[in-house]
């Protein structure tokens, strides 16, 4: 099984270095290989479990919370906002 | 200009916010413009730990929207989750729907000159809204604020079955103009409660299928998606005919510029890796909740145009410009159930008058003293001859703010028209023996002096006297003399 | 009372309703237990002394004016470092969110504070609640009480140490594959997995959505009923929680149909456990029970499904650590990527890569149908496989580990050994059914070894039924002494 790697790293923004890039090919594809053991079944239709259900929400206003408890553990703030490096699309 | 021997192909992807109390997944309130970062909590904020719980008042009014769209209803249904990684996005996904929209499979019948253009609706999802970066290179960086964020969005995808800018332009109108009949969404373009992405492809007139599409992001004013499209199929109709393939790709729109710029390219296309939200359940809509919906759907804006034009006789442009506003629709509506005007005259006052005063003032008509029997009264009064024209205006601009009876005015003040020919006589005889020199220029030929001494008669009788009996007089005072 | 952090809950609660002691003493005995031991055992990540102090204080003066108290009233309680508690970090063991401090109370902290429980500290775990053995902690590495150079068994490590090493009379640990019972079976405690929608998970951080659930760990059945009837119940801000009332239990399983499934009991579990485990049937047999011999065909397929189910929840829930709002944030000067990426590859351990990326690449265009989507369908299988079989039987009884608490570093190097070590428990977390680890006698280096029971779905009551017989037959469980 081929999986590439980088770009599943990519994906999830993670940068594997190049040194540990081995190690985390072997790994993976163990892993791989053990949820591969899964029979074939028919797969047809959306993932949906109709017998499982959940209650809906009324729509009614909940006090929010204090800003400062919201943006506390942020690692840079400004201005009552979280501070983000710029951004370079 | 767009070649001729090219079609334009264009689908929308409409995004609206709608104007429920809370937000889609918590109970912090769903409001625009609060203080940054206040309307929000652990739920909104994506704190670790913390589940969302599904506002049923949004499903309830993305159904709405589904039955003005003439959609089926999946009331089995559930929400997946689409990952990426942005600032605006605590969570790094966005709960939305992926393969079973709440509605699908619709249609939009829209307007185009004198014709009915059916648009098909793919599909109506709910989602979430994102937050909002504001760029401040005072700090740095940007400034996150996740009020917005857990907005509820319907996000209405077209198929892509519309021909022209202008087309887009008016489904777009009637898409704004049904969330304000059904009460759903404020529809602010300017507030970002209405935004859409526009894709467009060109093919040779007569061609069947379809050639490479372009998505544009950011376009959010009636006149940016019509710009847009126009220059977009220009751009690409240039490289078709330079010899160069169309790439799939995502495009920005920048409006003031009227240009368009390369966002991502196909290869950059995101893997959205969609998979079923773990922590919503499946949900179940009765079909009585279904039904209910739908029996309380208001009649919408093509059907009232084309309404007005069969019963009343309004022109195209009078029916639709009423219809597409949501106020004046329901004013007329409101005025025409007396049964006591002519519709034409009344189209005339609301699509006139009222809507000068309205746009003056910055207000709906709603937001006006002005009643609907008042002004009835008075339009009828004028269709009945009770008052002249001249006399009406003077009345609608009492009852515009007052709520007092058009015929306790007339009264009041006097102002019913005189059709009393000795009296009319009498004024017109002074009139004419003041304006000799009128006479003498008639009578050589200068026939326009007559709307003159008319006027001078109508002011003579402070607007009260009959303008045509008037006109009838002074001619025969003339001749006579 | 020198020993009072060495009685279970339900003989504090007897003392503290009769007055014989405070809730002061008995925290103040707990804290100095801890305060002795832990360098030993290494359980918590955080110790919350002063305010359990504080809080034994009111509710001995609530108790002293004769007002109502909760059903936990002064006695301490530990909570797994997953679970927020207002103004205390939850740091999940991991680097990323070693300084965060929840601003907000998980539903389940709500009830321990409702139920005038003191919380006493946050125990570690293994990182994001991923692993078996306490070891992916970046935090602080529990040791097992019963022998310090074995592992706890995971990722409800702590938990299951502080209560095995008689620290606390009980904890709240998190259960998404095994996470409370294997660890359990280690230590030699009682572990209770409720039912999937029992227990809100509102504030428990989460690792696989739809696996997850919190669960009491004690020395006794009836302190784990106890912390279990307290949490247990529906709550508004879990969706998929459920209404539910837990009905009690007794300690009689005359006429219980117990299951044994054989496909539980193949090459892979180790001769002692085997034997141990048939000899608690035998037990319980003796007690009255009915033993039934089922099959559960679709059980070799379990793990797979659940490892793809479980990464590729985690990996769209880890998605939220990226440096923006909270935790961990890396090289903030050269970019948006590369702040993520710094951020994510800095912050998260090994083990937790390892499933974001297996994860994303089960949820990755072209491959969805093939993993996640099967793994969805076999669920169903599975499911349907245990509602046949609770039509011949109550409940179903297996080992709870294949084997018993090994050494540090033993497993390390082979994920997919350590993965498959999971294979009695994951089945339950996909079926979403009820299970506990009951502690039943020792192997030769004097590991404890446990047996797992399984209910229908909200059944606890019989789960705890047989559990409790158990314990009154084999005379109560070993408490390991230091």
């Amino acid at each position: 099984m081929e999986i590439n790697i980088k770009h599943i790293a990519k994906l999830a923004k993670l940068s594997i270095p190049e040194d540990k890039l081995a190690k985390f090919e072997t790994e993976m594809q163990d892993m791989i290989k053990m949820v591969e053991n899964l029979p074939e079944i028919p797969t047809g239709g959306a993932v949906i479990d109709e017998n499982d259900t959940m209650e809906l929400r009324e729509d009614v206003v909940v006090p929010s919370s204090p800003r400062d408890e919201m943006i506390m553990n942020a690692p840079q703030t400004a201005a009552g906002c979280i501070l983000i490096p710029k951004v370079v699309e | 200009m767009i070649n001729n021997n090219y079609e334009i192909v264009v689908g929308l992807e409409v995004h609206a916010e709608l104007s429920t109390k809370t937000k889609i997944f918590c109970g912090c309130k769903n409001e625009f413009g609060a203080e940054v970062n206040t309307n929000v909590c652990p739920v909104c904020m994506g704190l670790p730990g913390t589940l969302p719980v599904l506002n049923k008042q949004v499903v309830e009014y993305a159904i709405k929207m589904g039955h003005a769209l003439n959609c089926n209803i999946n009331r089995v249904t559930k929400q997946d989750r689409k990952n990426y990684f942005y600032p605006d996005l605590p969570k790094a996904y966005q709960i939305s729907q992926f393969d079973i929209p709440l509605c699908e499979n619709g249609y939009l019948d829209i307007l185009v000159g004198e014709e009915t253009r059916r648009i098909g609706v793919t599909r109506i999802h709910i989602e979430e809204d994102t937050g909002k970066l504001i760029h401040a290179d005072e700090f740095g960086g940007s400034l996150a604020d996740y009020n917005r964020c857990g907005v509820p969005l319907i996000e209405i995808v077209s198929e892509p079955d519309i021909r022209s800018a202008e087309e887009a332009k008016s489904y777009l109108e009637t898409i704004r103009t049904i969330l304000l009949y059904l009460g759903i969404s404020d529809a602010k373009m300017q507030e970002g409660s209405i935004r859409c992405d526009v894709n467009v492809s060109v093919r040779k007139k007569g061609q069947t299928d379809f050639n490479t599409r372009v998505e544009m992001k950011n376009v959010n004013s009636f006149s940016a998606v019509y710009n847009a499209i126009n220059y977009e199929a220009a751009r690409q109709i240039e490289e078709i005919e330079k010899g160069n393939e169309i790439s799939q790709e995502t495009r920005r729109w920048d409006d003031a510029l009227g240009q368009n710029f390369v966002l991502r390219s196909k290869e950059d296309a995101h893997d959205y890796r969609y998979f079923p939200d773990p922590d919503l359940l499946t949900f179940v809509i009765p079909q009585e909740k279904v039904d209910e919906l739908k029996a309380e759907q208001p009649e919408l804006p093509v059907q009232k145009t084309l309404r007005y034009m069969k019963d009343f006789g309004l022109s195209k442009i009078d029916a639709e410009t009423i219809a597409l506003s949501k106020d004046k629709a329901k004013f007329f509506d409101e005025c025409m159930d007396f049964k006591k005007c002519d519709a034409k005259l009344l189209s005339n006052w609301v699509l006139g008058e009222i809507t000068r005063i309205a746009n003056e003032r910055r207000c709906e008509i709603a937001d006006l003293a002005l009643s609907a029997e008042n002004l009835v009264e008075m339009i009828a009064l004028i269709e009945n001859k009770t008052i002249s024209n001249a006399a009406g205006k003077t009345v609608f601009e009492i009852i515009v703010d007052k709520d007092e009876k058009p015929s306790d005015i007339v009264k009041e003040k006097g102002l019913a028209q005189i059709s009393d020919s000795s009296a009319l006589q009498t004024i017109v005889d002074t009139v004419l023996a003041n304006n000799e020199k009128a006479i003498t220029d008639y009578k050589s030929g200068k026939t326009n002096v007559l709307g003159f001494l008319v006027g001078q008669c109508m002011k003579q009788s402070k607007g009260q006297g009959n303008p045509a009996m008037f006109k009838e007089m002074v001619i025969a005072a003339i001749e006579n003399s | 009372m020198d020993k009072l952090y060495s009685l279970s809950a339900t003989s504090m609660k007897e003392l503290l309703d009769k007055k014989e002691v405070s809730s002061v003493e008995i925290t103040k005995s707990v804290i100095e237990r801890i305060e002795k031991t832990d360098k030993d055992i290494n359980a918590y990540i955080s110790y919350n002394f002063e305010n359990a102090v504080k809080q034994a204080q009111e509710v001995d003066e609530k108790r002293a004016k004769g007002e109502t108290v909760g059903a936990l009233a002064g006695i301490p309680v530990a909570v797994k470092d997953n679970i927020c508690v207002k103004n205390l970090k939850a740091t999940c063991a991991s680097k990323m969110l070693e300084n965060f401090v929840a601003p907000y109370n998980a539903t389940v902290t709500e009830k321990l504070y409702a139920n005038d429980a003191i919380i006493i500290g946050k125990t570690t775990m293994d990182e994001f609640a991923m692993g078996s053995s306490g070891e992916n902690s970046a935090l602080a590495i529990a040791k097992n009480p019963w022998n310090t150079q074995r592992v706890p068994g995971g990722s409800s490590s702590g938990s299951a140490a502080t209560v095995a090493a008689s620290q606390v009379p009980f904890a709240l640990g998190s259960d998404t594959g095994g996470s409370i019972r294997q660890p359990s079976a280690f230590t030699g405690i009682v572990g209770l997995k409720p039912t999937y929608g029992a227990v809100s998970r509102y504030g428990l951080v989460a690792f696989a959505s739809s696996l997850d659930q919190i669960g009491p760990m004690a020395r006794t059945v009836d302190d784990t009923a106890m912390l279990f009837s307290a949490i247990c119940g529906r709550d508004a801000k879990d969706a998929t929680s459920k209404n539910y009332t837990f009905e009690g239990y007794t300690d009689s399983v005359k006429g219980m149909r117990i299951g044994v499934p054989k496909e539980y009991y193949g090459e892979g579990v180790s001769a002692v456990v085997k034997e141990k485990v048939y000899t608690a049937i035998e037990t319980l047999k003796a007690q009255g029970a009915e033993i039934i011999n089922i099959s559960l065909p679709s059980t070799e397929y379990a793990l797979s499904a659940y490892y793809i189910i479980a990464c590729a929840e985690a990996s769209s829930n880890l998605g939220r650590y990226d440096g923006v709002k909270y935790g961990y944030s890396g090289n903030r000067t050269a970019g948006l990527n590369e702040m993520y990426e710094s951020t994510r590859s800095e912050g998260f351990g090994d083990e937790v890569k390892r499933r974001i990326m297996l994860g994303t690449y089960v949820l990755s265009s072209g491959y969805y149908d093939a993993y996640y989507k099967r793994a969805k369908m076999l669920q169903q299988n599975i499911v349907k496989e245990y509602n046949e079989a609770f039509k011949l039987c109550d409940v179903i009884l297996t080992p709870t580990s294949p084997i018993t608490a090994f050494n540090f570093g033993e497993k390390t190097d082979n994920q997919v050994e350590m993965y498959a070590a999971d294979i009695c428990t994951v089945t339950v977390n996909i079926a979403g059914l009820p299970g506990i680890n009951v502690p039943c006698g020792f192997d030769s280096n004097n590991l404890p070894i446990g047996f797992q029971i399984i209910g229908k779905k909200f059944r606890e009551s019989d789960i705890l039924t047989v559990a409790k017989c158990y314990e009154k037959t084999v005379g109560g469980f070993a408490v390991k002494e230091f």
